[in-house]
């Protein structure tokens, strides 16, 4: 066994001694690859996904660096300018305030991302610990927490949203917070029913036998488990809040002037939708790209850590 | 099975009451019927006791609460502050049937087009047919409800207008003079309201039947040499289903409680734009109207779903 190995290493892959065969192929491989080394291997072979993912870093990237290369800053009005189609030096147009729209689509963009990554961490930490926990532990921890878990279900999210909005305020940090308290419900239901079938299983058992505790059985040995639909679910919530945000922003609880998101530049635009249509019409453009890629993005990572899809695309 | 709906229904009463008790009390502290009087100068005392007595504010809001659960179950809703201090029974109906004429429609077609196009690129899994499907309904998925109501509206109730010199739809508002009318502006809410659901559920279904379809018992019937129609239609559609059916009932009752966005897009006098109206003015009866008429509808529909299963499975049985 050992002299077919070497002889590997040596030859090219695939060209074991004098038999050839596609390894790659057949998904079969002589070294042993990490965890993270399999996944990333299958992701790569879905190739819609690697072209989301690449688009998804460029827009993210032009959200960051964009607004250096224009001469406009996105909270500076400039009147005689206002209410422009695009054009060379404008090359979204301006808004009624004369506001150059390039840069504050980007701004609006960088927001937005920003709201819906705090969500996306505060709701798959939140998610994450109260699955685990109820799964984990079962009796009536479980049936606490399964419990709040329908109650957030039932209790609409609107008026819990517009109650806050009323005594605190809509700044941009406390309702990301609170929109990722509002989202944790899905992934604890998924870490929760991961876990009840994963603590049946032998190797937890075994890690009893060797004495680790609760917390250490959770955190290393069954949470490993549970990485790539956490992963992938993660992923995911960064798309749906991206398009809450913007919701939001539509009710009258967007981020508040003079800054921007891509929500509220289409509910600004939305009233002269018939005159300038690109003024909702882009920033509902970047919405529609970025959860698309996301949603690419996180349909191949659920290709990619699953360990029975070895089926080979294309 | 009724021993079964009866302990069903039980077993939620006491969430319901938990979920509409911490909504009440968590509402009675920022809404305030008084706040309408804060920019009246010739209102005296007496304005002021008035409203307090028709609201009942000088009790707290815990034991008013209880006072609402007594009223509710005699079927009084109380009066809106916000509707000109009228009973929510007088309006309440009539909006709820108006968000029914397009929930309806809207839900035929979800359940329509979505088991068909799920079905479909399931057995057509990794065909060019099944990546148009997929990629169709990624988009649907990426389009925030909001946004799709204004696109519809610029290409269809206006640059369309442009091209062909008629008006195809009335859009921005629900007219029903005739039925013909009413179908006209009813075409853009409905379409609005079912793009997101049958995007979202033909993936679901498409997942549903994938599983099914890999299973061993569909070998088994290739096998014995059924026909292909045979095999998905009667194997595999039936027990594909059972999650789709869940999924239809939560939406069915999600689409009766009326759509926030949809229909404020297109300024349709359903529920919708009255719970906005609620939450904007604070209007605490009102809201916990709408929340318990939605949660009623959930639970109701859940139901009937998990009752539909013993008919789509038999071996689901409820004794």
């Amino acid at each position: 066994m050992t002299d077919v190995r070497e002889q590997a290493a040596t030859t090219a892959p695939g060209d074991v001694g004098s038999v050839q065969f596609d390894l790659e192929a057949e998904g079969l491989s002589i070294e042993a690859k990490s965890f993270g080394r399999q996944t990333w291997d299958r992701f790569r072979r879905h190739k819609l996904a690697l072209v989301a993912g690449f688009l998804l870093v460029t827009i993210i990237v032009m959200f960051w660096v964009g607004p250096s290369f224009s001469s406009y800053a996105y909270d500076q009005p400039n009147i005689p300018d206002r209410s422009k189609g695009p054009s060379l030096d404008h090359p979204f147009g301006t808004d009624p305030l004369g506001r150059d729209m390039f840069v504050r689509v980007l701004r609006g963009g960088r927001i937005s991302i920003r709201i819906a990554v705090v969500v996306a961490i505060v709701s798959t930490t939140l998610g994450t610990l109260l699955g685990a926990i109820a799964g984990f532990f079962g009796k009536w921890v479980d049936l606490l927490i399964s419990q709040l878990i329908n109650l957030f279900l039932i209790m609409p999210a609107l008026i819990i949203l517009f109650v806050f909005a009323i005594r605190y305020g809509n700044e941009i940090n406390s309702v990301s917070i609170l929109l990722g308290f509002l989202l944790w419900v899905n992934i604890a239901r998924i870490v929760r029913g991961q876990m009840l079938q994963l603590k049946e299983q032998e190797f937890v058992q075994a890690a009893r036998a060797a004495g680790a505790g609760s917390f250490r059985i959770i955190t290393r040995h069954l949470l490993p488990n549970v990485v790539g639909p956490i992963v992938v679910q993660a992923t995911l919530i960064v798309g749906t809040a991206i398009i809450l945000e913007s919701t939001l922003a539509f009710l009258g609880l967007g981020v508040t002037p003079p800054d921007t998101s891509l929500g509220v530049l289409i509910n600004d635009g939305k009233g002269f939708l018939r005159d300038r249509p690109s003024a909702a019409l882009i920033p509902g453009g970047f919405i529609v790209l970025i959860v698309l890629c996301i949603n690419f993005l996180g349909d191949g990572l659920r290709d990619a850590f699953d360990p029975t899809s070895r089926r080979v695309r294309e | 099975m009724l021993a079964y709906a009866t302990r069903r229904i039980l077993a939620t009463i006491p969430l319901l009451f938990v979920g509409t008790f911490l909504v009440y009390v968590m509402t009675a502290q920022v809404a305030n019927p008084l706040s309408r009087l804060a920019t009246c100068n010739t209102c005296d005392q007496s304005a002021y006791d008035r409203i307090i007595n028709l609201y009942d504010l000088d009790t707290p809001s815990p034991v008013r609460y209880f006072k609402w659960v007594g009223n509710l179950v005699t079927g009084d809703l109380g009066i809106s502050t916000s509707q000109g201090e009228t009973p929510i029974n007088d309006f309440f109906w009539e909006r709820a049937w108006n968000s029914a004429i397009i929930a309806i429609p809207a839900f035929i077609l979800i359940a329509v087009l979505a088991l068909v196009l799920g079905v479909y690129s399931a057995i057509r899994q990794y065909k060019a047919s099944d990546y148009a499907i997929t990629g169709l309904a990624f988009l649907g998925i990426a389009f925030p409800t909001f946004f799709l109501g204004l696109v519809l509206q610029v290409f269809w109730g206006d640059w369309w207008q442009d091209w062909t010199g008629t008006k195809p739809f009335f859009i921005t508002q629900k007219h029903d003079d005739t039925f013909k009318e009413l179908v006209q502006s009813a075409t853009l809410p409905v379409i609005t309201l079912a793009t997101v659901f049958i995007a979202t559920e033909s993936r679901f279904g498409r997942a549903s039947m994938l599983e099914v379809v890999n299973s061993d018992y569909i070998r088994t019937a290739r096998a014995k040499g059924l026909s292909e129609r045979r095999i998905i239609f009667r194997h595999a559609l039936r027990n594909a289903m059972i999650p789709i059916v869940t999924l239809w009932a939560l939406d069915f009752a999600a689409l009766l409680g009326g759509s926030v966005i949809t229909e404020s897009v297109f300024a349709w006098p359903g529920i919708g734009p009255l719970f906005l109206t609620a939450l904007g003015s604070q209007d605490l009866n009102l809201m916990m109207a709408i929340v318990v008429f939605s949660s009623i509808l959930a639970i109701g529909f859940n139901l009937i779903a998990d009752l539909f299963y013993a008919v789509l499975d038999p071996r689901i049985r409820y004794d």
